[in-house]
C-alpha cells in the first residue's frame, strides 16, 4: 500500500509540474506544444544515464551514451538543462515562421519522429527495450525500499512542484505574462505594439523545456526505468487534457487538472471491470479522454478553474492623491 | 500628380500650409508582389508631421496593404521605406513601434480575454516586469512602474470616456469600443506616427463621429496621422491631404476638393 500510494503521489507531482509548464506554453502563451512530453523524456534520459554507470557494468545486458554515474542532484540538473537547451533547436524551426497550426502539427510529427528514432537507434539509449535499474538519488546513504525513503521521494517532488509552481505564478501575475496572453490573443497586434513574438514565444518554450526535463529526471528516479513506450505521443494529450479540464492561463487550473485527469481519471478507470475483447477497456480510455476534451471545449471552454483577469486596485481620486503625496515644491 | 508617381504633398502642400515641413515618414517606390499579383507597384508617398493624411480607394487597390508594408507587417518586394530620418525597411514590425509608429488593423484586434485596462497595460514599453528576469524577480520589483503606467492608462480611459469599461473583457465590447481601445493601447506607446486601417468599419454611426472628434484633437496635440477609410465624409472633415491608390499606384493627391475636379480619380473612386 504504501508504495501504490508513494508511487500515486510521485505521479501526481510529476503530472502537477508538467501541467504547470505546459500552462505556461499552451495556456498562458497559445504554443500549442503537442511534442511536450519529448522534453519530459530528454530529462529522464539524461538523468538515467548520468547516474547509471558504464553500460558494460550490470553484465551489459544494456547499451547505452555515457554512463556517468554522477551524484545527485547532478543528474536532475543537467536533465532540467537538457530540457531547456533540446527546446532552442526545437523552437528555433517552429516557432519563428509557422502559424500556429501548422506549429501544432510539426511538434506532433517531432513527438513521433525523435520517439521511433530512439526506438530504432539501439546503441544509443537501449532502443525499444529503454533504459533500467537506474540508481535512485541517494540510494547509496538511504535505503531505497523502506518507506521512509519513499514518502522522502514523495516530499522532494512536492518541494519541486512548489518551486515550479511559484516561479509559474510569478510569471502569470507580473506584466510579462500579461504580455503572454496579449501574444496567445493576437499575436500580429501585439508585435505592432512593439512586442518581439519570437523572444517571446522562445523564451516560454525554454522555460517550459526546463521544466519538463526536471520533472522526467524525477519520475525516472522513482521508477527507475524509461523507455520509449512510456512517453509516446499521446502522453502529451493527457496533459492537454488536464489544463483544457483544469483551466487554461491558470496556474491553479493546471493543479487542479493534474490531480484531476492524469491522476484521479486514470487511476479511477483502472478500475473498471473487464469486459469484450483484450484491449478494449484501455481502448475506451483513450476514448473518455477524448470526451472530456470534447466536452470541456464544447460546454466550458475556460475549464473548471478560469484564467482570472488582472485586477487592480480602485483609481485613487485626484484631491486624495494630491493629499497623500508630499509636496515637491 | 508628379510623375514618378510621389503623391507631392511635401513639395506643394495642397492646402498652402506647412509647405516647408519635413516628411515624417517616406515611401520611395515601394512594391509588394503576391506570386506575380502587384498589390502594391511603386508607390512613393510623404506623410507631413502634424496633419491626418488619408488614403483612400476602391477595394483591392491596395491601400490596406501599403499600410501593412509601411508597418513592417508585410515585407516589401521593393522600395525604400524612411521613417524620422532612418532607413526602416528591412525592419520587423515590433521595431518600428518601438522607433515610434504604430498601426491598428482592419479587423478588430482587441486582446479578447484581457481587460480594457490590460489591453492599454500591455502596449507600455517601459515596465521593469516586462521581461522573464523582471517577472521572476517579483511584484517589488516592477510595481512603482506598474502603477505608473496604470495612472496613464487610466489618463486616457477618462480621455476618452471609457473609464467605466476598464474591468470589462475587451472581447465583450462593441465595435465602435474596440476600435477605441485600438487607439488608446496604440497611444499608451506615445507614437510620433500613427497608422489607422479603417477605423471607422464595423463602428456604429452615432460613434464615428466621436471616434473622428478624438483623431482631431490627437492631431491637435502633435500626433502624425495616416488614415485608411472608405468613409469620405470623415475623410473630408480629417484629411489634408488626402492619397487615392487605384490597382497598386497612387493615382492622385491633393485636398477632397482639389481631387474631385479630377475626372480620372471621380471616375476611378469618387462616384459622385
Amino acid at each position: 500500500m504504501t508504495y501504490y500510494l508513494t508511487t500515486l503521489g510521485v505521479y501526481a507531482g510529476v503530472d502537477i509540474i508538467a501541467c504547470l509548464a505546459l500552462n505556461l506554453q499552451f495556456g498562458v502563451s497559445g504554443i500549442v506544444n503537442f511534442s511536450f512530453i519529448v522534453f519530459q523524456a530528454a530529462g529522464a534520459y539524461t538523468a538515467a544515464v548520468l547516474s547509471l554507470p558504464p553500460d558494460s557494468g550490470n553484465g551489459g545486458f544494456q547499451t547505452y551514451v555515457f554512463g556517468a554515474q554522477l551524484p545527485f542532484p547532478i543528474p536532475w540538473i543537467v536533465a532540467a538543462v537538457v530540457g531547456g537547451l533540446l527546446s532552442v533547436p526545437v523552437g528555433l524551426v517552429v516557432l519563428r515562421h509557422l502559424r500556429v497550426d501548422y506549429q501544432a502539427i510539426a511538434m506532433l510529427v517531432l513527438s513521433v519522429i525523435a520517439n521511433l528514432v530512439i526506438t530504432n537507434a539501439r546503441p544509443f539509449l537501449n532502443g525499444a527495450a529503454g533504459l533500467s535499474l537506474v540508481p535512485q538519488p541517494l540510494s547509496e546513504q538511504f535505503n531505497p525500499y523502506t518507506p521512509g525513503y519513499l514518502w522522502g521521494y514523495v516530499a522532494v517532488t512536492f518541494v519541486c512542484a512548489a518551486l515550479v509552481f511559484f516561479v509559474a505564478q510569478r510569471v502569470v501575475k507580473s506584466p510579462y505574462g500579461r504580455t503572454l496572453r496579449a501574444m496567445r490573443e493576437h499575436e500580429l497586434a501585439a508585435t505592432a505594439l512593439g512586442k518581439n513574438p519570437v523572444v517571446l514565444k522562445m523564451t516560454v518554450f525554454i522555460v517550459g523545456g526546463v521544466i519538463a526535463g526536471l520533472s522526467g529526471a524525477i519520475l525516472v528516479g522513482f521508477i527507475t526505468i524509461w523507455a520509449p513506450s512510456t512517453w509516446l505521443y499521446p502522453e502529451t494529450l493527457i496533459l492537454f487534457a488536464a489544463v483544457i479540464v483544469g483551466g487554461r492561463g491558470n496556474n491553479w487550473g493546471a493543479l487542479f487538472g493534474a490531480a484531476l485527469v492524469p491522476v484521479g481519471f486514470e487511476e479511477a478507470t483502472r478500475y473498471l471491470p473487464q469486459f469484450g475483447p483484450p484491449g478494449l477497456v484501455p481502448a475506451l480510455q483513450w476514448v473518455a479522454i477524448g470526451l472530456l476534451i470534447i466536452g470541456f471545449l464544447w460546454f466550458r471552454p475556460r475549464g473548471v478553474v478560469p484564467e482570472q483577469p488582472g485586477r487592480f486596485a480602485a483609481a485613487v481620486p485626484d484631491r486624495a492623491r494630491l493629499a497623500e503625496e508630499p509636496s515637491v515644491s | 500628380m508628379s510623375p514618378d508617381g510621389l503623391g507631392s504633398a511635401a513639395a506643394t502642400g495642397p492646402t498652402g500650409t506647412n509647405a516647408a515641413a519635413q516628411p515624417m515618414l517616406t515611401v520611395r517606390d515601394v512594391r509588394r508582389h503576391f506570386e506575380g499579383m502587384h498589390a502594391v507597384d511603386g508607390v512613393s508617398i510623404d506623410v507631413l508631421p502634424r496633419r491626418i493624411t488619408g488614403l483612400i480607394g476602391p477595394n483591392g487597390a491596395g491601400k490596406s496593404t501599403l499600410l501593412a508594408v509601411m508597418a513592417g507587417t508585410l515585407p516589401a518586394s521593393g522600395g525604400t521605406i524612411t521613417f524620422d530620418g532612418a532607413d526602416i525597411t528591412r525592419w520587423p514590425a515590433y521595431r518600428r513601434a518601438r522607433h515610434g509608429m504604430i498601426r491598428t488593423f482592419q479587423l478588430p484586434s482587441e486582446f479578447a480575454q484581457l481587460t480594457v485596462l490590460e489591453n492599454l497595460l500591455v502596449a507600455a514599453q517601459h515596465n521593469r516586469g516586462e521581461s522573464l528576469r523582471g517577472a521572476l524577480l517579483g511584484r517589488r520589483y516592477w510595481i512603482a512602474d506598474e502603477r505608473r503606467e496604470i495612472d496613464r492608462a487610466r489618463g486616457l480611459l477618462a480621455r476618452f470616456s471609457m473609464s467605466a469599461k476598464e474591468s470589462d473583457y475587451a472581447g465583450s465590447l462593441s465595435g465602435g469600443q474596440k476600435r477605441l481601445i485600438e487607439i488608446m493601447r496604440a497611444l499608451m506607446l506615445q507614437p510620433r506616427l500613427l497608422l489607422l486601417d479603417e477605423p471607422m468599419s464595423g463602428v456604429h454611426p452615432s460613434i464615428i463621429g466621436e471616434i473622428a472628434s478624438y483623431l482631431e484633437a490627437l492631431r491637435d496635440d502633435g500626433l502624425t496621422i495616416l488614415i485608411v477609410e472608405h468613409e469620405l465624409h470623415m475623410i473630408e472633415r480629417l484629411c489634408d491631404p488626402v492619397i487615392v491608390m487605384a490597382q497598386g499606384r497612387v493615382i492622385g493627391q491633393g485636398s477632397m476638393a482639389e481631387l474631385r475636379r479630377q475626372r480620372e480619380i471621380v471616375d476611378a473612386y469618387l462616384v459622385g
